[in-house]
């Protein structure tokens, strides 16, 4: 938990990879444009169903060249490298060279869903085809859902606390709170906190036929639409966002760029939820963390805007709505935002659009929201017109019953 | 800023010794080993066909959907640290703010991995159902929706230092007054993936692994779980809750040396020890024994060893080391929760047991593991220092000290 009337940490950088590139500016320009790019998922392996989800926010062939050295990039897998391509970039965006942040100080955090299921995968393979004596030290080496740490770690020499947090979609926003707790325990001065995933084949396979991804035959284009009465499902994202959070007294003293300032974090449980969906309990669990936010000098009252975690899952934005109508308690609702119709669901680009939700976004819903579902009670703003006060809730609700709220202040 | 001081209330434990702390214990004291040829997955054209397998199989529970292993083994776990701890007592008291902190390195890897050995017969998963336990988080989520819990729940995944580093996310969670009271632990299931890909290394030993013994050559894989109840002194005495043990200092360092191999000089994981203890306001000198990490492959105890001379001084100052995976295997991100738990019972018993493994101790590895079978050694300092160290170089160290 996190909480102060003076702000102990705050976002000194961020860097992004995506379906969107490379930058929180062309990230901007997608969430803009408003539509997914989407990208069609491999189906030859015969894991998916006939009738299934198709396509997926994938990263672009090519899209990190230039951003890691080959000698690098080539000991790790695609995750990885979108990990520490997105920790090289929050370190530059935040105005420090690689080796200033090295050492003691330094800690990383990092989400991730599904850990590395592309080796994992790949590994089983050459066991079921090849026998077990075949199988790769390499591959192995990076099934460990921790390798991303590791390897930005290892490629910044930072040798403060390592950690890795898996709930699937909550975990890059509990990274982030993990990250902020370091800090202000004073167990690190600088902490790259984010998330990562990728999508395969066989990930993409399962989320179908669990049932979780939006449809092209029942949502038309086959897009998320989070909130919508007609939403199928999510989408599928693939990249890696990693903040770089700053002790704030030392950001201020060496002139950091501030893109936020962390106000407090919260974390909870839905004690209903199915292990593979959400759960009913979403109005208490909202009130719970109203009482939190409350007790941590953030009351709701003073949030002028939600980022959403909506992505467009059925039972998700269900519990997504009666969550922040049991934050709110029946009052007004700030202006909510769900930039996961874009970004899709999981990579870590969901934490790069809350960051660009500080400013006053042009985000319109109007290319994939059309209809109000009742049962949820809560809808998405178009483009953000009420006054912002400059304080802004970030929420996710993961399957398996994990929540978690980062409030941020303008800086 | 003045922390809440954490403490035990409850601790469970399910090793390939069987379910519960008992069973554990027997084993560990009497160094025996829990670490037979293994008849989970087929193995016989692995280079090594042992691991520590716990034995028995998940049942379905009353009305609820069928368990994954590793969620058997959890619940087992926790069910008997919450029982320890006064589970009715708890549940009326503290209601639904309980939170989960666990740990884990492959999850429900073995009902998933299943889908890819088998040959397809059709287009299509299967069965569904096999991944539905396989994030990683699942557990965590269904120990809390047990508790009726709208406290936080957090996993850590940080390979083989996961649970150790949940005990820490619990303790600073603790510390920083979001909960009074916390499930915390681990647990992780036998699979194909950890197997192979740890023959892939060479990692694997044919026999039992020999930690801190001369000619050591490979570690060996075990499944199981660790638990333990944590809560603020404050939470304890309103409660009237008994103490066990106190945790009174943990640490995270990472290596940043290379992705499988430790840091040779033990730099990093002696500072972790060392930051341990000084939160504790403990010196080396006065910890009174050290539940090490100790795979049994060259390469890590060799490291260890040298963060142990780093922290505690040369040869012959290094307090009494036990070093449990050659009675139970490495359960990878269970690992540090049985030991943690295994501190717990050392410090309750008073004694450190020989550790299970033949051979002599290797003097270059300055661990005094004691001879297997031989008497357990007494407590002369009431404080156990507990270490992991993972792929990715995390390691973290937990301080446990007698209650009182």
């Amino acid at each position: 938990m996190s909480g102060s009337s003076e702000y102990r940490v705050v976002v000194s950088g961020v860097g992004t990879v995506g379906a969107h590139g490379t930058n929180l500016e062309a990230l901007r320009r997608s969430l803009e444009g408003g539509l997914p790019v989407l990208t069609a998922v491999d189906r030859s392996e015969g894991f998916h169903r006939k009738t299934c989800a198709t396509s997926a926010i994938r990263l672009k062939d090519g899209a990190l060249h230039g951003l890691l050295s080959p000698r690098l990039a080539r000991r790790m897998s695609p995750a990885s490298r979108m990990a520490v391509a997105a920790a090289h970039l929050a370190v530059a965006s935040a105005g420090c060279d690689a080796g200033s942040v090295a050492g003691s100080r330094t800690s990383v955090v990092l989400g991730t869903a599904f850990g590395t299921p592309d080796f994992t995968q790949r590994l089983l393979q050459q066991i079921r085809d090849t026998g077990p004596q075949s199988a790769s030290p390499f591959y192995f080496m990076e099934t460990v859902a921790s390798a991303h740490a590791g390897q930005i770690a290892l490629s910044l020499s930072v040798t403060g606390p390592n950690f890795t947090v898996s709930h699937r979609e909550a975990s890059g926003m509990l990274a982030v709170c993990k990250g902020v707790e370091l800090i202000e325990a004073g167990l690190a001065d600088r902490v790259l906190a984010g998330s990562v995933d990728e999508v395969t084949p066989l990930q993409h396979a399962i989320l179908d036929a669990w049932g979780a991804l939006a449809r092209p035959r029942r949502s038309g284009a086959g897009l998320a639409r989070p909130f919508d009465r007609r939403r199928s499902g999510f989408l599928v994202g693939e990249g890696s966002t990693v903040l770089l959070l700053e002790r704030a007294d030392i950001a201020v003293s060496r002139g950091a760029p501030v893109l936020a300032r962390v106000a407090a974090t919260a974390k909870g449980n839905d004690p209903t939820a199915p292990r593979a969906s959400w759960g009913t309990a979403g109005l208490r669990l909202g009130e719970s963390f109203a009482r939190r936010l409350a007790s941590r000098g953030t009351p709701v009252e003073s949030l002028g805007r939600v980022v959403s975690g909506a992505s467009g899952a059925i039972a998700g934005d269900l519990a997504e709505g009666a969550f922040l109508r049991g934050l709110f308690a029946g009052g007004r609702v700030p202006d909510v935002l769900a930039p996961k119709a874009v970004t899709g669901e999981y990579g870590g680009a969901f934490l790069a659009a809350a960051l660009l939700a500080m400013k006053d976004p042009d985000w319109g819903t109007a290319r994939w929201f059309q209809e109000a579902d009742p049962a949820i009670g809560v809808a998405p703003t178009g483009r953000p017109t009420r006054k912002f006060p400059g304080r802004l809730l970030v929420t996710t609700l993961a399957a398996g019953g994990a929540a978690v709220g980062l409030v941020l202040d303008r800086p | 800023m003045t922390r809440e001081e954490v403490v035990v209330l409850g601790i469970g434990a399910a090793s390939p010794f069987g379910l519960g702390c008992g069973p554990l214990w027997d084993g560990i004291a009497s160094s025996a080993t829990g670490i037979r040829p293994l008849e989970l997955f087929d193995v016989s054209e692995e280079r090594t066909h042992i691991a520590g397998a716990v034995p028995g199989a998940p049942e379905a529970l009353p009305h609820e959907r069928p368990l994954t292993r590793v969620e058997w083994l959890a619940l087992s776990a926790a069910d008997e640290a919450l029982e320890g701890a006064g589970l009715r007592q708890l549940r009326a008291s503290v209601g639904s703010e309980i939170g989960v902190y666990w740990g884990s390195s492959t999850g429900a890897m073995r009902e998933g991995e299943i889908e890819l050995l088998e040959p397809k017969l059709e287009p299509g998963l299967s069965d569904r159902s096999r991944f539905e336990g396989q994030p990683i988080g699942t557990v965590a989520g269904l120990l809390a929706s047990r508790l009726g819990s709208f406290g936080a729940v957090e996993t850590i995944a940080s390979a083989c230092s996961a649970s150790t580093m949940a005990i820490h996310a619990a303790m600073l969670e603790l510390q920083a007054g979001g909960h009074e009271i916390v499930l915390a632990g681990g647990a992780d299931s036998l699979c194909r993936v950890t197997y192979s890909g740890f023959n892939s290394l060479r990692a694997l030993c044919p026999q039992p692994a020999r930690p801190f013994r001369l000619g050591r050559n490979g570690l060996s894989l075990g499944e199981g779980a660790g638990a333990l109840v944590l809560a603020t002194r404050g939470f304890a005495e309103r409660q009237g809750i008994p103490v066990m043990a106190r945790l009174t200092g943990a640490a995270s360092t990472c290596d940043a040396y290379h992705m499988t191999a430790p840091e040779p000089s033990g730099a990093r994981l002696a500072d972790a020890m060392d930051q341990a203890l000084a939160q504790a306001r403990l010196t080396g000198g006065e910890v009174g024994a050290v539940v090490a990490h100790g795979t049994g492959t060259p390469h890590n105890d060799a490291a260890e060893a040298r963060a142990f001379a780093r922290l505690f001084g040369p040869e012959g100052k290094v307090p009494p080391v036990l070093a449990p995976k050659g009675a139970v295997g490495h359960l990878l991100g269970a690992a540090g929760a049985l030991e943690a738990v295994l501190s717990v019972l050392c410090l309750v018993h008073g004694v450190v047991p020989c550790s299970a493994g033949d051979g002599e101790i290797d003097p270059d590895a300055m661990a005094p593991v004691g001879i297997a079978g031989g008497p357990a050694r007494p407590l002369l300092h009431p404080v156990v220092v507990s270490v992991n160290l993972a792929f990715g170089g995390a390691n973290c160290a937990l301080v446990f000290e007698v209650e009182g």
